[in-house]
């Protein structure tokens, strides 16, 4: 029930300020009642805790014979992390719109608060069923919301092309759904056969653009900070939750060293991506790329909780980053726990990271690491181009802060309690291994020209190597279509009926011999 | 009064009336209203049975004797009738947004009227004769006064009307089978002659080539509506068959090969439909990928079969009338249903182009639309009896996905600075809207459909054991 009210209160919110923008536009306290909620929302999430593990399932579909699994949501270890960081991340951005050039209700908070419930029911999902009917609807408003704020065809396309991938990924947890009634298996997240692991890791991977390598974000469109934030994070994080799912036994798979080998061409691609980023924004794809990358490699080596934790980090850690839009060095400052929290250092957020070994790959996972947490830096300490706190109301001064200020606690807090993955010691070498590769790429940025930023203009969304590689694909789809336009061709012209026809006694004759 | 009289006397004659006497811009409300009655009728009066109300007590007979022919409904048909007439309605009272002739409710309900005479007929093989009269009358709607049918109006007609032979000479050979059941090779011919006749009849690959030709010359609406009712008549149709004779129920060979025709249906329109750029052909593969699922239904070695049909016929009737009606206001302004006209009409046509978009997403089984329960059924059953099989299915519901995201990517495609504007009628918006919202709560909430559902199986009692 507790998931339900939480979710509620963030519905109930954003239906709240729908018809205060309808019906009282000029209302000055339509922020109070967003920030309310989304304050509420946050403790609702913490009193979880006080009942973890509970579900709750809704009336099973009928015929109750077709359909095994109820739609339920669970709350335990594994999720409770992800829902305090999605309510937090919520909070945040409600705290900060302070500090946007026009700052009056508007859709996009109300769309804030109802992605924050979606991405609550996501994360609580309890088995492929229900993420599936959230995945949905994630995909449909962002695909709306995408379609809106951007123009002309060749943006409109790429809006198109993400949401074909994100479905594509969902089409794969189905499938993995299939293999696992397939071989017996009651497929919820409890009784997953081995075989659908794999799929599940590639379903999230595509998802999440990660497996293999694309980029399902459209960098060009004007949702930047605020609603763009939480659009990237929380449909990120409906797909990483699937990752904590995966059971190990599956992992024993000839296919997962190639998958792993994707997983970390990916987080290295990001990590060097999102260091010459020419600022957050246009890095934030790679940024999640990355991040990703480093939980689907958790995954892939059996660590359930290092996956959460990267997971967290992604949220929690980039929330603060894109969220800080105005110049202020204290928080400049503040927001290098962030550092820590991606460090895997003792007790940090990430201390349940790598905790199974990653024998040959470790060496490559370490890089990845290095380049996003120097990206970080290099990104939280930049100086310019930030907005300014000087015409908003001087209230405004102390609220803008705390929202940042919230995101780093809670870095910090996730670290020390409340689920499977707090207080840990974890892997230390491998954490100061990686922790002296960002000290020595945050020297060198600044000094060798390789590590410059890049233009802002040529950070595309792929590079010409993968082009080729989808080219391939593409090429392939052509070819097909040309073949199954000769066939159609064939059926359809003036001797169609008797091609028909032939086609009918054979099929019918090889019938008729099967018959006994 | 007798239930044949009023589901199937009373639309004939309603369906000429409106014809003849009343005027255009009515005829989709009184047609529709005329549907909505007959399925609330059903709703509420049982067949056969004596309902009292205050001192009144009615009854409708069950059957009725036309020409020595027996016509007959039977109490468990009541549920059936209301699926029927309630999609005929929606079907109806889509007419006038969609901006079709009066021509297309009379000889709509006269359709359906046929059509549920193709159920309750006695001796059940009459019913291809009124199927194949059924099929007659679409041809009126499908082309145009005064000008030559295309292509794929033609093929239609000769398919359904190759078909009634095929089923009259099945059902003779049949009663053959019955006398002596161990004539193994009687046995194979009945079921070879009733397997032609339905391939037809349902248009099995590749005798399925005359729908998406259709769907490029016909209106999207008139097609619409000719690929929801004959499929799903020749369905009830088929499980009647199925019902009634056990060596058909139970012979492996046979469920394999229907199976078969199914999975082969279902991937190759899917694959086919991945590569074309006419939407309206698309609409017609996506009509064969779902009748090719019924088939697969049919084929389950399953004590569900009559529940999974059914899952799949009644979002599938709300589905096709969505998109039929989207694509018709779409047609208004584009004329051709081809890519390079449509391009960017999403800016244009926001209201129609979701509903095409979604029906479409639909018909491929995305979540939280009505095409999704029905699918998941449809795999919890496949995939414990042929990995292979679901595979198959599974890559032609991909390849209708991948038709989805390319009409999507068009409509969305307009030039820079194009402005947002609402170019649909209150009417079609309207319609539209609920239409979509239908689509939703089937998909959200399908045991909305388990009053029906839990009724049917006593139509067929053999299937359902």
């Amino acid at each position: 029930m507790l998931i339900v009210i939480s979710c509620l209160i963030f519905f109930i919110t954003a239906l709240a300020l729908v018809i205060l923008k309808i019906y009282l536009p000029d209302a000055r306290y339509a922020w109070l009642v967003a920030v309310g909620g989304a304050i509420l929302a946050l403790v609702s999430v913490f009193i979880w805790l006080a009942q973890t593990p509970f579900g709750i399932s809704l009336p099973a579909w009928q015929p109750q014979t077709l359909f095994i699994n109820p739609i339920s949501f669970r709350a335990d270890g594994l999720s409770w992390p992800y829902a305090v960081s999605i309510s937090a991340l919520v909070l945040a951005i409600m705290l900060t719109a302070v500090s946007r050039p026009v700052f009056v209700n508007s859709y996009t908070w109300a769309g804030t608060l109802a992605l924050g419930g979606l991405g609550l029911l996501a994360v609580t999902a309890d088995n492929p069923l229900t993420l599936l009917l959230v995945w949905a609807a994630l995909d449909i408003t962002e695909l709306v919301t995408q379609l809106r704020s951007v123009d002309g065809p060749a943006n409109n396309e790429k809006v198109v092309i993400a949401f074909s991938t994100r479905a594509l990924g969902s089409g794969l947890l189905l499938w993995a759904n299939i293999i696992g009634i397939s071989t017996g298996s009651a497929f919820n997240f409890v009784s997953i056969s081995p075989q659908s692991g794999l799929y599940l890791i590639a379903a999230a991977g595509l998802r999440l653009g990660v497996l293999p390598l694309h980029l399902p974000y459209s960098a060009d469109s004007n949702l930047r900070r605020g609603f763009g934030t939480s659009l990237r994070f929380i449909s990120a994080a409906s797909s990483l939750v699937l990752l904590a799912h995966v059971p190990s036994e599956s992992l024993s798979s000839s296919f997962t060293p190639v998958l792993m080998a994707l997983a970390i061409i990916a987080a290295t691609y990001g990590g060097w991506m999102w260091l010459r980023a020419p600022d957050e924004l246009n890095g934030r794809p790679f940024w999640v790329i990355g991040i990703a990358a480093l939980s689907v490699i958790s995954a892939l080596s059996g660590d359930s909780i290092g996956a959460v934790a990267w997971g967290c980090a992604l949220i929690l850690t980039g929330g603060a980053l894109f969220l800080s839009s105005v110049q202020h060095p204290w928080i400049n400052r503040a927001m290098l726990v962030g550092v820590f929290s991606l460090s895997t250092l003792p007790f940090s957020l990430t201390a349940g990271a790598w905790l199974n070994p990653l024998s040959f790959f470790a060496p490559f996972v370490i890089a990845a690491q290095a380049l996003l947490t120097a990206g970080f830096v290099r990104h939280a300490l930049r100086p310019s181009g930030r907005d300014s706190l000087e015409s908003q109301p001087g209230w405004t001064h102390t609220i803008y802060p705390s929202g940042i200020i919230l995101m780093i606690v809670m870095q910090v807090l996730l670290g020390l309690i409340g689920w499977d993955g707090a207080i840990k010691v974890g892997a230390w070498v491998h954490a100061l291994l990686a922790s002296l590769l960002t000290v020595g790429l945050v020297w060198a940025t600044p000094r060798f020209r390789i590590l410059n930023p890049v233009r802002a203009h040529w950070v595309t969304p792929s590079s010409a190597r993968f082009g080729s590689i989808y080219e391939f694909f593409w090429g392939i789809y052509q070819n097909f279509g040309r073949l199954s336009q000769a066939i159609i061709a064939t059926l359809e012209g003036d001797g169609g009926i008797m091609w028909t026809l032939l086609f009918l006694i054979l099929f019918i004759s090889l019938l008729t011999q099967g018959a006994p | 009064m007798s239930a044949p009289v009023i589901w199937i006397l009373i639309p004939l004659v309603a369906g000429a009336l409106i014809l003849f006497f009343v005027p255009e811009r009515l005829s989709a409300i009184v047609g529709g209203a005329v549907a909505t009655v007959l399925a609330l009728v059903a709703m509420i009066f049982p067949i056969d049975t004596a309902l009292l109300i205050s001192t009144l007590s009615i009854k409708i007979s069950a059957s009725v004797q036309v020409f020595g022919r027996n016509f007959s409904l039977n109490t468990a048909d009541g549920t059936l009738l209301v699926i029927i007439y309630g999609l005929a309605a929606l079907w109806f009272f889509g007419t006038q947004a969609s901006g079709i002739a009066n021509r297309f409710v009379s000889l709509g309900l006269i359709i359906v009227a046929l059509l549920t005479a193709s159920i309750a007929v006695e001796p059940f093989l009459y019913a291809a004769l009124l199927i194949e009269m059924a099929a007659m009358l679409v041809i009126p709607l499908l082309v145009p006064q005064y000008q030559k049918p295309g292509r794929g109006v033609i093929r239609f007609i000769i398919y359904q009307t190759l078909a009634m032979p095929f089923i009259l000479f099945a059902g003779w050979m049949l009663t053959g089978v019955e006398a002596s059941p161990g004539d193994i090779g009687l046995t194979t011919q009945a079921g070879a002659m009733l397997g032609m006749g339905f391939a037809f009849l349902l248009g099995i690959f590749p005798l399925y080539n005359w729908i998406p030709m259709l769907g490029k010359e016909a209106s999207p609406y008139v097609t619409g509506f000719l690929l929801w009712a004959l499929p799903t008549f020749t369905v009830i149709f088929a499980l009647g068959f199925l019902d009634r004779y056990t060596w058909i129920r139970t012979s492996p060979q046979l469920s394999g090969a229907i199976q078969l025709a199914g999975v082969i249906m279902v991937a190759s329109a899917g694959l086919f439909a991945a590569t074309q750029k006419h939407i309206g052909r698309i609409m017609g593969y996506a009509a064969i990928a779902e009748t090719g699922l019924l088939i697969l239904a049919m084929g389950l070695r399953s004590a569900e079969i009559v529940n999974v049909t059914f899952l799949l016929l009644i979002p599938r009737g709300l589905e096709l009338a969505v998109w039929a009606l989207g694509l018709s206001v779409i047609k208004r302004e584009a004329f051709s249903l081809q890519f390079s006209e449509i391009r960017g009409l999403a800016r244009k046509y926001p209201v129609a182009v979701i509903a095409i978009i979604l029906a479409h997403l639909s018909m491929t089984g995305f979540p939280l639309l009505a095409g999704f329960p029905p699918r998941l059924a449809i795999w919890q059953e496949l995939a414990s009896q042929s990995l292979v099989t679901s595979f198959w299915v599974f890559l032609g519901l991909l390849g209708l996905l991948v038709s989805a995201f390319r009409t999507l990517a068009v409509f969305v495609m307009a030039e820079e600075k194009t402005a947002w504007s609402w170019n649909e009628s209150w009417i079609q918006a309207g319609m539209l809207t609920i239409g979509v919202i239908g689509l939703f709560i089937l998909g959200l909430v399908p045991q909305v459909m388990q009053p029906f559902l839990s009724k049917l199986p006593a139509l067929f009692e053999h299937l359902s054991q």
